[in-house]
């Protein structure tokens, strides 16, 4: 009897959302893998098997290498200065300033606008306003768009990310800092600990669920930038802004080399895999019950 | 309470209002956007009262799709379609590319999903890459008669229909130069790079400091400026297509090859009266658009696509506006130097694979119509406004951009050439050019650059 009724609630609760899940993740994902191993070029009506030949383009590519790592340095500062940035405010978010809900929906507000508006108003921010403070006021620093040069640009790009994510980040860390058991805190206080001892030994334990969860979600973002680098930037100048992410899609779209760029997909998907689930078991290990 | 069911009014008053934005203003008309959909224009009258082409009643009731890949013209493809549909009874609905889709991903899309599109609006490189696979030969087609030297030939067989001329060149403001020089400005009297450069610094002294625009675009420098060097081998497609055989198979050393020295010495006479010298790379489209309509600057190099941007600056139908030739050296009698680039763009593809025969009787009627009924060559023209390849259809472009290649094409001072290259030339080659216009590689870089991408080409 109870087992029919396993049957009957698996058909019902699960069965539809796992049809969902692999008839648009895990279908098109080994199909993915599958076009790796071919030489179709999105058009024709035959697929020939090639073997690794399309990694072997991936390899000679070298252009996709920089944009890995420059993919890496991206990822790197962008999920430092995020969550360092998010982690302090939110902190001063809970310490019940005046005016603190304001705050915390002022510094969200970023997070709704979509990555492609977002680098638009950035660019005009770049490229006209800031270049009109330069003239006007003569410094050095905007006197040309930040968009023109390869370290500037790589920059303006950072910023504007770290402006986007932060938001969402705040509203985690708020979250768990709400969360935090005042006994516990009190109790500290009056073994006399306090500052910076406080914030190492007793809120960060108790706060890693919240890192773990930003973490991985600043990662995977960071890794898979693309709205933002399309259009802040485009990978100007002359390509040198150009991500991961964007230089799959050019491989594939603009370039026309669907089997190369399959597979650069593929290994980026490895890539960003791997390290998020590292990262996630590690901190994971990192977490306390209070 | 009170405060409690004002937050609650306030905070659903702030949905309203931002729902409203939503629904209503979401709709964002970029201004360096050279494609705005939004733009409104002037509706110019078109007369039906004549209308002589012969309609196929057995068509009646069929419906067919078209996929439009040019957005400024998706209003008046509209109106266009409805005019047909009201004489001949076929049903053409018009579908955009939408914004961020390539044309060519988006048939792609269409055909791997068994839908396709009956006609497609492409780029010339696009229909070539798909004709044999899945267009229907149009080489019996009658209208090819019209426009014999604006076809493309896929091994020897017609699968396009050139839509419309589109050219490029350097374009002046003949009220800015003439107010600068105190004299009558004759575009003509121009016929070597010398005599450009003898009348940029007249410029420059009569207080036009840059008098030149060259947009940082990798479109613009990669494809237009860039393919120079081919298009101006002999001035045909043929030749284009010949001298770039010879650079991917090694047979034509670049640093010897005249047309791209010249090329370059062209390239670095605009570089020189750049407006935008300080930091090329941060130059504006938009702006560009706005200092040669205002007489800030006296030349910009771009084509007859730019005449919106123009337009939303300020300039008029009536204004005086035109192209000169990218001067490649001195020679007067060299036609690079009299004649300015202007070939078919936008080809329209018919689906051979999927459409049934009365659609691509259906179809094959519309691009007939718009070659020979009074109905649909004012409206190629009138509402569309496009430069027409068809020599049968009489009617003339009427913005100043348009009206000027239009007339060298008639007087034979246009070269029709377009170089056939890989969909990535202008984006990997553009970034080139964007390094050497920002001087942080000189020509043997930029050289070593085009050889190394043609080299990597099969």
């Amino acid at each position: 009897m109870k087992s029919k009724n396993n049957v009957k609630d698996f058909g019902m609760f699960a069965l539809p959302g796992l049809f969902c899940f692999l008839a648009v993740v895990i279908v098109p994902f080994v199909y993915g893998v599958y076009l790796t191993l071919t030489d179709w070029n999105g058009v024709s009506n035959v697929k020939n098997f090639i073997g690794f030949k399309n990694f072997a383009g991936v390899v000679k590519d070298t252009q996709f290498w920089t944009s890995l790592l420059l993919t890496f340095k991206y990822v790197i500062v962008v999920v430092l200065l995020v969550n360092v940035f998010a982690f302090a405010i939110a902190y001063l978010l809970t310490r019940g300033i005046k005016g603190q809900n304001f705050f915390r929906a002022g510094f969200f507000t970023p997070n709704l606008i979509g990555g492609i508006v977002l680098g638009y108003i950035w660019q005009f921010v770049f490229s006209r306003v800031f270049v009109s403070i330069g003239e006007s006021t003569g410094w050095k620093l905007f006197e040309v768009s930040w968009l023109s040069d390869p370290t500037n640009a790589f920059i303006a790009l950072v910023v504007v990310s770290v402006w986007q994510l932060s938001g969402y980040m705040i509203l985690i860390y708020v979250a768990g800092f709400m969360g935090l058991s005042e006994d516990v805190l009190e109790a500290a206080s009056i073994d006399g600990a306090s500052g910076f001892v406080k914030l190492k030994n007793i809120i960060m334990p108790l706060m890693m669920s919240s890192v773990t969860i930003c973490l991985f979600l600043t990662l995977s973002r960071a890794f898979m930038v693309y709205d933002v680098n399309l259009s802040l930037t485009a990978g100007a100048p002359y390509g040198t802004t150009e991500m991961a992410a964007m230089h799959v899609y050019e491989k594939a779209f603009t370039s026309r080399q669907f089997g190369v760029g399959q597979s650069e997909a593929l290994i980026l998907f490895i890539i960003v895999a791997c390290i998020s689930g590292l990262q996630v078991y590690f901190t994971k290990k990192q977490e306390v019950e209070a | 309470m009170s405060k409690k069911f004002m937050t609650k009014v306030t905070a659903l008053g702030l949905i309203m209002a931002l729902m409203t934005v939503m629904l209503t203003g979401c709709r964002f008309g970029f201004a360096s956007d050279p494609d705005d959909p939004n733009e409104e224009e002037e509706v110019i009258p078109i007369d039906t009262s004549v209308d002589t082409f012969e309609y196929d009643s057995s068509l009646e009731g069929t419906s067919i799709t078209l996929l439009n890949s040019k957005a400024e013209i998706q209003v008046a493809l509209g109106e266009m379609a409805a005019a047909f549909e009201e004489k001949s009874g076929v049903h053409v609905e018009v579908m955009p590319v939408t914004d961020g889709d390539s044309p060519y991903t988006k048939v792609v899309s269409l055909y791997n999903s068994g839908n396709p599109p009956t006609l497609s609006i492409l780029d010339t490189t696009d229909v070539i890459a798909l004709a044999e696979e899945k267009a229907a030969d149009l080489t019996e087609e009658e209208w090819t008669k019209e426009t014999e030297e604006y076809l493309t030939e896929v091994n020897g067989k017609v699968y396009s229909f050139p839509l419309c001329i589109e050219g490029r060149g350097i374009i002046y403001n003949k009220a800015a130069i003439e107010e600068a020089l105190g004299r009558e400005f004759d575009p003509e009297a121009i016929t070597t790079q010398d005599e450009f450069v003898e009348l940029l610094d007249t410029l420059v002294e009569a207080g036009i400091e840059k008098p030149v625009s060259v947009a940082k675009e990798d479109w613009s420098l990669g494809a237009h400026h860039l393919q120079y060097i081919y298009e101006t081998y002999d001035g045909t497609s043929e030749g284009a297509q010949e001298v770039i055989e010879k650079i991917k198979k090694g047979k034509l050393n670049l640093d010897s090859y005249d047309r791209l020295s010249e090329f370059l010495d062209m390239f670095d006479v605009l570089k020189k009266y750049n407006v935008a010298k300080g930091d090329p790379l941060g130059a504006d489209y938009d702006e560009m658009a706005i200092d040669l309509a205002d007489g800030k600057t006296a030349f910009w190099f771009n084509g007859n696509w730019a005449w919106p941007n123009l337009a939303e600056a300020g300039a008029e139908n009536e204004d005086e506006y035109g192209f000169l030739p990218y001067f490649m050296n001195n020679d007067a009698d060299d036609f690079a130097n009299s004649q300015i680039q202007g070939s078919p763009s936008k080809q329209v593809m018919l689906d051979g694979q999927i459409a049934t025969e009365k659609e691509q009787a259906a179809a094959k009627e519309f691009l007939n119509w718009i070659v020979y009924s009074e109905i649909g060559q004012q409206m190629l023209v009138k509402t569309c406004n496009l430069i027409p390849p068809f020599t049968n259809n009489p009617y003339e472009p009427a913005d100043p951009l348009s009206r000027d290649i239009y007339e060298k094409v008639q007087e034979q001072k246009a070269f029709n050439a377009s170089a056939i290259v890989p969909n990535d030339h202008w984006s990997v080659l553009g970034a080139a050019m964007q390094k050497y216009l920002a001087d942080r590689s000189g020509r043997e870089a930029l050289t070593e650059s085009i050889q190394e991408y043609w080299d990597e080409q099969e």
